[in-house]
């Protein structure tokens, strides 16, 4: 690998994932593919109301069924738990209240699935159900039904941003404008359902929990603190997952009631969730109502910002406070705004909790300012991607937020899709019907911020080399299917100058690799790329000093290249790698190494301040043109464009994965999902039938690019793309309709049924 | 009550203890031990779990294994060639950057499988039909799409050949 | 997700099959092609202590035609072979798009045109097809067979003129005649597999000076049942179809519908999507006409 020339020669290929092989033959085992001697199954009893206090729970029949190991209930889960360190509302099983429909109650561990699933329908749980509310909106105007005694009205999280002086700025703005903007609540709906599987070893006391969970670490920290274990006496092992995006970071109450019951059994606890149990107990992407206002000078440049956002949290805390301030801070880029006022206010209602999903704050963030940016452009007689392009931050530019932006190729972004999609053009030109629309976006490479209580490093790679297994990295990285494993291997066979095959990952695990801050906010190739990088420097440095000095030779003159370690400047002088290390491992002793990583810690105090500033960010600008059906308000996709800069591509195969995966997650809250609750509080579509996430026959083909880019401050040149593209997905379709129907589309999804109520058909 | 049937997956005979109510899916997952069949909705919504028996591509989540008795049924595990290789449809996939958690992928697999079986040499629009109930939240579908392109022309080079 | 206890029966006649529903009448259901029947029962909306598999049953899978007489299809006829029958493709195209619209390949592969009718879900897509064309069904038992129209067939939403000791044995569609044409089409929220928002089945017959003759319409997905527009029928018969005609005929369509409000559309969108897809599909029927006319084919 030459830093110089950034070329590489095993990063920057499309490299096939490392287990596809596996993963074609069915050969891959997710968890519910695990099996352990002894195994039970557990059974949660989920509420069938949506507001109540748990006056009794008699599981005296359920107990008294033959193969019914054990019951549990509320009682044996008092501690509350919560993906940070603090704000803990929910409980495993429901703690003397249940606060949304489908909350878990109870749970029976069984000596199979049958005698499981019957034993739950004989428990019997005695309510007294409380009125609810499940409008956000009514939920903090009133005081009545409160859903956590100690927040008053409901309110989750009621906090201010404030930086310059946005009132003055109004006033001296040749242009003002202010809208009103809901986005909807989408599920993160991955194929592969929550499962976990709990073996408590009653002899040592120690706890092996083996489940799909993103933040291995983190749920350790979270099960040593509910569970009231050492951390050191649990073990969290993730196997392959079934897809994530974010909505595998919390530990799911199965998961925790899989170690209780295998505490209380002494045998390996399996359970998991049936599709309709996922929707119920794990968190998509928050609902939002953002009024925004914007201010202009004449000649396009954005004065200030005014953002009033209230997001629906559902029953529990979950990742609420940093949603809220991922969308805080996402505000201040890709655009450069001088003056900004963000009031946030997170609510409690009696639905299923919101969490994380893919993009996280971003679509909530996107929506409103790429949305007004439109209107303001069409207000001011500029293009659309003009007024962007105006705006647009480049390198170096730092934020009212005091967020640094070290490398930005945003402008080539959008230059790209203006080139390519005609769009000056066609914006506005096209017949009734046809429309197209533009929106960008940015998002973080990993944040500034640790979950965890503590200022250690955020990632650490361990390296072993040795003629036993080769060359080993252990990291603490999460492959959720974006390809974590095959980038990682990429990166170590670079430095070393062998192949991927060559080299062996061993990942999540708790307990055999290194502490890591996890897989989210797109933190992995980044951040973990840089302690890869760290360790395969230090491995090579000790072998090369040793080499060197055999051969008489400058150390910094030796490389690793083709299986070989050689002189810089006499190819002549070379050894093949495995025999240098043969060598060393007997004259020096063993080979290790290890590298962190921490990204730069923001020095701005303000509330939230930790939150939203990243070593890197990545860019990309979208461009769709759409056909509506005036009749029936279907929306056709005719093009898709996209430009993105996610620095130095690592592996273009995975990139494009990536943007394609992203954009048909963007497309499916767009035009098709919608949580949906009904009146009565009760979900309305937990399954894939009434749920619609896009299908093979909803995607268009994407005109992708990455425009060239190298981010220097990136171990190897890269910087974010797993969740960028998905937030702009949403804006992009509100401007194309809007362009297309000649109404200002303002709320997600875009059903067909909206599109012919703004036209005034129905 | 349990009844001992028998089962002929991939061309094995099993016999197995089944309860009438069981769904084909957990007897081939548990019983049999073949884990490569997914169960992604368990409602037939989702089509992970697709397996093809007597050449038909059906969802054994929603069929009950009791009358799968006297078929022949073909699951993931039956894909790969004589000799241990990857199918053309699986390096495909492979290759093409189809896979990522890989969790739909035996679905996706069978159903190409069967859609080429029918039609060697599907268009675009074809190969869209003939995946539409497979579910995949990982790719955007695109390169799904590329890799049974990708897997008819091989196909079809070794038909040729 | 797992199924309660029950018995399964897999008859292979018809004698064994009618014994079997003799014996546990009204504790059984027919299990057909098992799409409606088990993801039902795995969400507990009904129980039966008998499952008795069709499957095995050749006779109920038959489709036959006979020029004059019509097709008969066996109520265990799979979606799917009804999708790629040469006689259906040619001669009963809203049947061939009906089936071919319902669900995933899989789902075709499995299901059959017995049990997308007798599940009778209101967002099925046969029936409205099936009705259109004038479709009768044959019922048998032990005491015998009768046949009504399936209009008549299907009573309301999941309930089916059935009694405990019968079964449905097969559709009788008529012949296809010339001067006439039946097309099918519906809207769906996203491309590929979904529930119907709104489906329709037009059939009209001209006579020999363009007037219409005869004209059946069905909506789906509108009403508890596939609904026959007959006023929007009585509106056309006699008359020669024009624009003017075509708008009157797609707005008393809409007012004939009966639709709900829930998740999937509300009512007043239904109701729109009825008059757009009627003008639409009755110009797809007639434009048909002109151009087999005289053929007889392409109904």
């Amino acid at each position: 690998m030459s830093e110089i020339t950034k070329e590489f020669s095993v990063l920057g290929k499309s490299i096939p994932r490392v287990n596809g092989a596996d993963k074609v033959r069915g050969k891959i085992q997710f968890a519910e593919d695990l099996s352990f001697p002894g195994m039970v199954y557990g059974k949660l009893k989920l509420a069938d109301v949506v507001h109540a206090k748990i006056i009794k729970i008699d599981t005296s029949k359920a107990e008294a069924l033959p193969g019914v190991l054990a019951v549990i209930t509320g009682k044996d889960t008092p501690k509350a738990y919560n993906i940070m360190h603090y704000q803990a509302t929910e409980h495993p099983l429901a703690n003397g209240k249940v606060r949304y429909y489908g909350e878990p109650v109870a749970a029976v561990a069984a000596i199979n699935k049958k005698i499981a699933t019957h034993a739950v329908t004989l428990i019997e749980v005695e309510y007294e159900e409380l009125p609810f509310i499940i409008d956000p909106l009514k939920s903090l105007a009133q005081d009545e039904i409160r859903i956590h005694e100690e927040f008053k009205n409901n309110l989750h999280l009621d906090d201010v941003q404030s930086f310059g002086d946005v009132e003055k700025a109004f006033n001296d703005s040749h242009l003002v404008l202010e809208e009103n903007y809901y986005t909807n609540g989408v599920h993160n709906a991955f194929i592969e359902n929550h499962c976990a599987i709990a073996d408590f070893n009653l002899e040592n006391g120690k706890l092996i929990l083996h489940t799909n969970i993103q933040l291995p670490n983190n749920t350790q920290r979270i099960l040593s603190d509910v569970l009231d274990m050492e951390l050191s006496q649990i073990r969290v092992k993730a196997p392959f997952i079934g897809g994530a995006f974010g909505g595998k970071t919390e530990p799911t109450p199965l998961s925790i009631v899989a170690c209780v019951l295998s505490k209380k059994t002494g045998r390996p606890v399996k359970i998991a969730s049936t599709r309709k149990e996922t929707f119920y107990i794990n968190k998509g992407r928050h609902p939002s109502y953002v009024k925004l206002k914007m201010g202009f000078k004449e000649d396009g440049t954005i004065t200030a910002a005014d953002v009033d956002y209230i997001i629906d949290g559902g029953a529990h805390s979950s990742w609420g406070m940093i949603i809220m301030w991922f969308s805080a801070a996402l505000m201040h880029l890709p655009y450069k705004i001088p003056n900004i006022y963000f009031h946030g206010r997170r609510v409690f209602t009696n639905r299923p909790s919101f969490g994380a999903q893919r993009g996280v704050g971003g679509v909530q963030a996107r929506v409103p300012v790429e949305c007004l940016l439109d209107a303001a452009a069409q207000k001011l007689g500029k293009s659309a991607i003009e007024l962007r392009m105006q705006n647009a931050v480049e390198s170096g530019y730092q934020t009212k937020a005091a967020t640094q932006v070290r490398h930005s190729e945003f402008k080539k972004c959008l230059e790209a899709i203006r080139e390519k999609s005609g769009f000056d053009q066609k914006h506005g030109k096209l017949p009734m019907g046809r429309g197209i629309g533009v929106a960008a976006g940015h998002y973080s490479t990993g944040g500034a911020y640790l979950l965890f209580n503590s200022f250690r490093p955020h990632s650490t790679a361990n390296i072993k080399v040795d003629p036993e297994a080769g060359i080993t990295v252990f990291t603490g990285i999460t492959d959720i299917g974006q390809g974590a494993r095959t980038v990682v291997k990429q990166m170590a066979a670079e430095m070393f100058g062998v192949t991927v095959n060559d080299v062996n990952l061993f990942c999540q695990d708790t307990m055999m690799c290194p502490f890591d801050n996890g897989t989210y906010d797109s933190r992995v190739t980044y951040g973990v790329g840089h302690a890869v990088k760290n360790a395969c420097l230090a491995a090579i440095e000790k072998l090369t000093d040793f080499v060197a000095a055999g051969m008489r030779l400058a150390p910094h003159h030796m490389i690793c290249k083709n299986g070989q370690i050689v002189s810089k400047f006499n190819p002549k002088k070379t050894i093949p790698f495995k025999k240098a290390v043969e060598m060393y491992l007997s004259s020096v002793g063993s080979l290790y190494a290890t590298g962190e990583y921490t990204p730069p810690q923001p020095s701005a105090k303000y509330p939230g301040g930790l939150i939203g500033p990243s070593p890197a960010f990545g860019f990309s600008a979208q461009a769709v043109e759409v056909d509506v059906d005036m009749d029936t308000g279907h929306v056709k996709i005719v093009n898709y464009w996209e430009a993105g800069d996610c620095g130095k591509v690592l592996n273009p195969m995975s990139v494009e994965g990536q943007v394609e995966g992203g954009i048909s997650m963007g497309i499916g809250q767009c035009l098709f999902e919608d949580v949906a609750v009904s009146e009565n509080g009760i979900p309305l579509n937990p399954n894939f039938h009434e749920y619609c996430i896009p299908g093979i026959m909803d995607m268009p083909e994407i005109d992708g690019e990455c425009v060239e880019s190298y981010d220097p401050t990136s171990a190897f040149g890269s910087k974010e793309i797993g969740e960028g593209p998905l937030v702009v997905v949403p804006p992009v379709f509100l401007n194309a309709v809007s362009d297309a129907i000649g109404v200002r589309m303002t709320k997600l999804p875009l059903k067909p049924e909206t599109i012919l109520k703004a036209l005034g058909k129905i | 009550m349990k009844q001992v049937i028998e089962l002929n997956v991939n061309g094995m005979n099993y016999e197995v203890a089944v309860d009438p109510q069981d769904l084909l899916i957990d007897v081939i997952r548990e019983s049999i031990g073949l884990t490569g069949t997914k169960k992604g909705c368990g409602e037939g919504d989702c089509c992970s779990c697709s397996v093809i028996i007597d050449g038909d591509l059906v969802l054994s989540c929603i069929t009950l294994a009791i009358a799968c008795q006297g078929k022949k049924i073909l699951t993931i595990e039956s894909i790969e060639e004589k000799d241990g290789k990857l199918d053309p449809i699986q390096q495909a996939y492979v290759e093409k950057g189809a896979v990522q958690c890989g969790f739909c992928t035996p679905g996706m697999i069978m159903a190409t499988k069967a859609l080429l079986d029918e039609n060697p040499n599907p268009t675009r629009d074809e190969i869209k039909r003939g995946l539409s109930g497979n579910l995949c939240r990982c790719t955007g579908y695109i390169k799904i799409a590329d890799a049974v392109e990708h897997a008819a022309e091989q196909l079809q080079k070794r038909s040729e050949n | 997700m797992l199924l309660p206890k029950l018995e399964y029966l897999a008859p292979k006649t018809i004698e064994e099959l009618t014994g079997f529903i003799e014996a546990h009448q009204g504790k059984a259901k027919i299990l057909a092609g098992g799409t409606d029947i088990i993801p039902n029962m795995l969400s507990n909306l009904y129980k039966v202590d008998y499952l008795i598999d069709i499957g095995g049953v050749e006779e109920l899978r038959d489709i036959s035609y006979e020029a004059g007489k019509g097709l008969l299809i066996g109520a265990g006829a799979k979606l799917k072979t009804i999708e790629m029958s040469s006689v259906v493709q040619e001669k009963y195209p809203a049947l061939q798009k009906a089936a071919g619209e319902i669900g995933s390949p899989q789902i075709r592969a499995m299901a059959t045109l017995g049990g997308n009718t007798c599940n009778a879900s209101p967002a099925a897509d046969t029936p409205p097809a099936l009705v259109s064309l004038g479709a009768g069904v044959v019922i048998a038992g032990k005491k015998g067979k009768r046949e009504m129209l399936l209009e008549d067939f299907i009573q309301g939403n999941r309930m089916i003129d059935l009694k405990p000791d019968e079964y449905l044995e097969k559709f009788v569609i008529p012949d296809v005649t010339p001067n006439s044409a039946c097309r099918f089409d519906l809207i769906t929220l996203r491309a590929g597999v979904e529930i119907d928002i709104a489906s329709i089945g037009v059939y009209i017959c001209l006579d020999d000076s363009k007037v219409i003759k005869d004209a059946r319409i069905t909506m789906g997905s509108v009403a508890p049942v596939p609904l026959r527009a007959s006023e929007t029928e009585q509106l056309l018969i006699g008359r020669e179809l024009n624009e003017d005609l075509m708008d009157k005929a797609a707005e008393m369509c809409a007012s004939e519908a009966k639709p709900i409000d829930d998740i999937r559309a509300s009512a007043a969108y239904r109701k729109h999507l009825i008059k757009v897809l009627t003008a639409r599909t009755i110009k797809e029927t007639h434009k048909a006409i002109e151009l087999s006319s005289g053929t007889g084919s392409n109904r």
